[in-house]
């Protein structure tokens, strides 16, 4: 038992150390203390705090993430950055460059950045903030430099950068070469480190200052040696010839800009390079640390009922309507009744003289601890008496998750108090699969609920076509026969849309259909075409099925869950997968393993297949860092045969942002793997709720995948089991605590 | 390079919004169409009520009318950041902490007269301990307090605001003034009490959400 006690109390210093004062929230920008990063004021025209081409040591707020367009005459950019922890800033950017390697005349290029401050400007010192940055990290190495830069606050409206840098910072004005020669830049397949040529070459000296005429207007001033030699046709400078471009080279190394700030979330700018080209640069800026509505706008709770003291109900005290066989429906009935206008459902119930447990479905709160607190204030009204435990069971597609066992005089004694009260009153245990006495609520299944919607699919980034689309109809569908087994599927017809159907390479879509699966293997680096045809399902306009499976849930054990799913699992593929966690109510660490045997499914028709047959499977392992970061990694064969693992990071808030990045090495080489060499992305959940302050539990966002390539690619089965569990399991429940009593 | 993809539906809400329809029933999502409907319905009142500050109801109309419908405790509430004045009635009573509500299940939670939450009003405040500052201000006291201002972040969390109050008389006969300071932050709540209860009082609810004026109409 002391070990229990121990994860205990981890968890709640944990809840605790994330209550900390705001006071970075409340007073940016009116003297941030001394321990804090530099905040940047305007962005440079990489998206990163900055003057315009040269780098500053200024940081974002925690957590910022913003996203940065950028378009000179020499430059076209987009990128996203994100604030992965107060002094680590992390970009990922596509530019267009010219390439004679490409039919087109062009390429977009991702390219990767990372800045980090190693030291804090000291006020009143001379000391400054101190940072490193590798700019283009894992790209083609078009974009490619590192610095290092110091800045320093000299007014409250004036600072002043001033570094080193190399690669792209110091193609002109260069004072030596202190590390050896710099190697020219990868040009193979791409997207490996190029850590070979990390501070290598020539260096040179570079400076800004930036000077805040008003809170929103900064004006900035630079030396800067990035001569464009690739665009202005220096080909002495410039380390690929096939990027050699042609407009007029810069007259000198100083560059003036300025910077505007709309409101809290948009920034604009112009600027001058070498007083020959004109830019102009447009930003958005948001955070999941600030929302239009930070309690929401769900309706109040209804309040805990205390109970009468016992010379008032002394039949209600003494327990003995626990024996009255009607007392039980009525009472399960108005609770049920009552948990629904909260957005809950009251599947089934335990209840005895002096213990009740519910087992709820939480539809409504994107913080799991809002649903149980209200459950715990809806059990005070309509319990009777001598009921002292609260056992709330929260139960995620039909399996019992988890159980917060509460003493209802405390939820009376504690109602609306720092939450962190009744957390620690609370006991947060693996549920009991199957108690004595569960009593269904009537009525609850088989449940069936159906919608009707338009749909619109996009693809973004494609050089071709840089918006893909298509718009449609869409009918969803799902019958839960009992808790667990569930049938669910969806339906669409397309009516318009410019995805039209296209085959890989330079096949027309006829041409494709008419090669075997070995011909498609062969001409593709001896890799058949697991994704890399994926369009080759677009423009369809039979009567499409995106997914059909029926879904079985199960808890073999205490601590073990179990999902089988048949039918067409995904768009591009139908067959069976199973899966298997282990993933104990209060552990940081979870293990799991998934089989799958899939067909590929035909282009057109809904429900016929092609040949191509694949066993998929991996086993993973899953860990929760703290302070919202958590880690994956899955081992296992891809479903192009090939054998790797993928690693995953990201970091999550209590309000359900996440933001990760994941990584898949397979054992296909570079040149089987093509482009890229392996695959790599990032993701972006952001909570309906925390857009619009209305109380739901979906999220828009997506994947970006750096290629959709053939390696390391995975199986899309829905409803896989870690996060289905997680959010009544410890980290996740107590994360977002803080909105118990919300 | 190629086929660079962003799978999903940020930012297209918009469109997959128009004219969806489902089962209802249990699926408590609220639709996308509300949802905008609602977010669009409240940022054209906000602005409108700059250009037309006579629109809300009368006050005294107001409660003459809860007065006579609605026999329990009642409250009267007006919100200074957004203009807007509402009946509230006890719908909860734990202790000395009463619950009341707006028609609309927006909520003010009070401990004797003391403002120590909010709920459904967008910037709400969590929780505070005010029994310090209360135990002063309902005796007539001057004296220094403590109190902790809980209030809702946007992240989710629940976060701490600690002040240190100084309770006084104010100029006006009867009225108590509560100063608090922390953080760079400060706010001055005054409470006029009669017979030892709070009756009117002005307190400040955190953050985002400013002072709320406050007088009971039925205690």
């Amino acid at each position: 038992m002391p070990r229990r006690l121990n994860r205990r109390q981890t968890l709640l210093r944990h809840l605790l150390t994330t209550a900390l004062p705001a006071s970075i929230v409340l007073c940016a920008g009116a003297g941030a203390l001394n321990a804090d990063p530099t905040i940047g004021r305007s962005m440079n025209n990489y998206g990163l705090p900055g003057a315009i081409d040269t780098p500053s040591a200024e940081m974002l707020p925690d957590a910022t993430l913003s996203a940065t367009a950028t378009r000179s005459k020499l430059t076209e950019r987009v990128g996203l950055v994100f604030q992965l922890t107060p002094r680590l800033t992390t970009a990922l950017r596509y530019g267009k460059f010219d390439s004679t390697e490409e039919r087109r005349g062009y390429v977009r290029d991702r390219s990767f950045d990372l800045r980090f401050q190693v030291l804090d400007e000291v006020e009143g010192t001379w000391r400054p903030a101190v940072a490193v940055g590798i700019q283009d990290a894992i790209g083609t190495g078009f974009y490619s430099a590192e610095y290092i830069v110091a800045t320093k606050t000299l007014s409250p409206r004036l600072r002043a950068s001033a570094g080193l840098g190399w690669g792209r910072l110091a193609q002109g004005g260069g004072i030596g070469n202190p590390f050896g020669d710099r190697p020219g830049p990868d040009t193979g397949t791409g997207g490996s480190l190029n850590a070979d040529t990390w501070f290598k070459g020539e260096v040179a000296p570079f400076a800004s200052v930036a000077w805040s005429a008003n809170d929103k207007l900064t004006l900035v001033a630079e030396y800067s040696g990035d001569e464009y030699a690739c665009e202005t046709g220096d080909a002495d400078n410039c380390a690929r010839s096939v990027w050699l471009s042609d407009s007029d080279p810069l007259k000198n190394h100083f560059n003036f800009g300025a910077t505007y700030q709309l409101g809290q979330n948009y920034q604009v700018g112009a600027y001058v390079l070498g007083a020959k080209h004109v830019g102009v640069q447009f930003s958005l800026v948001t955070s999941p640390k600030r929302a239009a509505y930070p309690s929401g706008l769900e309706p109040a709770p209804a309040p805990v009922r205390p109970r009468p003291d016992r010379a008032s109900d002394p039949d209600g005290w003494s327990g003995v309507w626990a024996s009255d066989p009607t007392a039980q429906p009525a009472i399960q009935k108005a609770l049920g009744d009552a948990l629904a206008d909260e957005g809950q459902r009251l599947e089934s119930m335990v209840l005895t003289a002096d213990r009740a447990e519910i087992r709820i479905r939480n539809e409504r709160y994107i913080q799991h601890a809002e649903a149980v607190g209200r459950a715990a204030r809806l059990m005070t009204r309509a319990l009777p008496p001598s009921v002292e435990t609260l056992v709330i069971t929260s139960s995620e597609a039909g399996l019992p998750t988890s159980s917060v066992t509460l003493r209802r005089s405390d939820v009376e004694r504690l109602e609306n108090t720092e939450a962190g009260q009744i957390a620690s009153a609370a006991a947060l245990t693996d549920a009991e699969p199957r108690p004595a006495g569960l009593v269904m609520s009537p009525g609850e299944f088989p449940d069936f609920d159906w919608a009707i919607k338009p749909y619109l699919s996009t693809g973004l980034f494609d050089p071709d076509q840089p918006f893909r689309y298509e718009v449609g109809g869409e009918v969803t569908a799902r019958y839960e026969l009992r808790p667990g087994i569930v049938l669910q599927g969806s339906l669409r017809q397309r009516v318009f849309g410019n995805a039209d159907q296209e085959a890989p390479g330079t096949y027309d879509v006829d041409e494709y259909l008419a090669l075997s699966d070995a011909e498609i293997t062969a001409q593709n680096n001896g890799v058949y075409r697991v994704r890399s045809d994926s369009r080759m399902y677009s423009g369809n306009d039979n009567l499409q099925v995106p997914r059909l499976t029926l879904n079985w849930y199960a808890r073999p054990t205490q601590t073990t869950y179990s999902r089988v799913t048949v039918g067409m699992l995904e768009r591009m593929y139908g067959g069976v997968s199973g899966e298997l966690l282990w993933k104990p109510v209060n552990s940081q660490l979870a293990l799991g393993a998934e089989v799958n045997r899939v067909r590929k499914r035909d282009y057109r028709n809904a429900f016929e297949f092609l040949d191509y047959e694949a066993t998929t499977g991996h086993v993973s392992a899953y860990y929760e860092f703290g302070n919202g970061f958590r880690g994956r990694v899955d081992a296992g064969k891809y479903l192009a045969g090939d054998v790797g693992a993928t690693v995953e990071i990201s970091r999550e808030f209590a309000n359900g942002w996440e933001v990760g990045a994941f990584a898949t090495k397979t054992d296909l080489s570079a040149d089987e793997f093509g482009e890229g060499s392996f695959d790599k992305g990032i993701s972006i959940s952001i909570p309906l709720a925390w857009g619009t302050g209305q109380p739901s539990l979906r999220t828009v966002g997506g994947t970006l995948s750096s290629l959709n390539r053939d390696g390391g690619q995975r199986l899309s089965v829905q409803g896989r089991l870690y996060d289905t569990v997680r959010d009544s399991h410890s980290v996740r429940l107590y994360d977002g605590w803080g909105k118990f009593w919300r | 390079m190629n086929a660079n993809t962003l799978r999903g539906t940020a930012a297209l809400t918009a469109l997959v919004a128009l004219a969806a329809c489902s089962s209802g029933g249990s699926n408590n999502d609220p639709s996308l169409v509300g949802v905008a409907r609602q977010t669009l319905t409240q940022a054209v009142a906000q602005r409108g009520q700059a250009a037309e500050p006579a629109a809300p109801r009368d006050p005294a109309k107001m409660a003459a009318t809860a007065l006579s419908v609605n026999p329990g405790p009642l409250i009267l509430v007006g919100l200074e950041g957004m203009g807007t004045t509402e009946v509230l009635a006890m719908t909860g009573q734990n202790g000395g902490m009463r619950t009341y509500m707006t028609p609309n299940e927006q909520a003010v939670i009070l401990r004797g007269g003391m403002l120590v939450g909010t709920r459904g009003l967008g910037h709400d405040m969590s929780a505070t301990d005010a029994s310090q500052s209360a135990a002063l201000i309902r005796a007539g006291q001057s004296g220094q307090a403590r109190r902790t201002l809980r209030y809702y972040a946007a992240d989710g969390t629940e976060r701490p605001l600690p002040f240190t109050c100084t309770i006084g008389p104010g100029p006006k006969a009867g009225v108590t003034i509560e100063s608090c300071e922390g953080n760079g932050i400060s706010f001055q709540n005054n409470y006029a009490v009669s017979g030892g209860a709070i009756s009117v009082s002005r307190q400040w609810g955190g953050p985002g959400l400013g002072y709320l004026t406050i007088q009971t109409l039925r205690p």
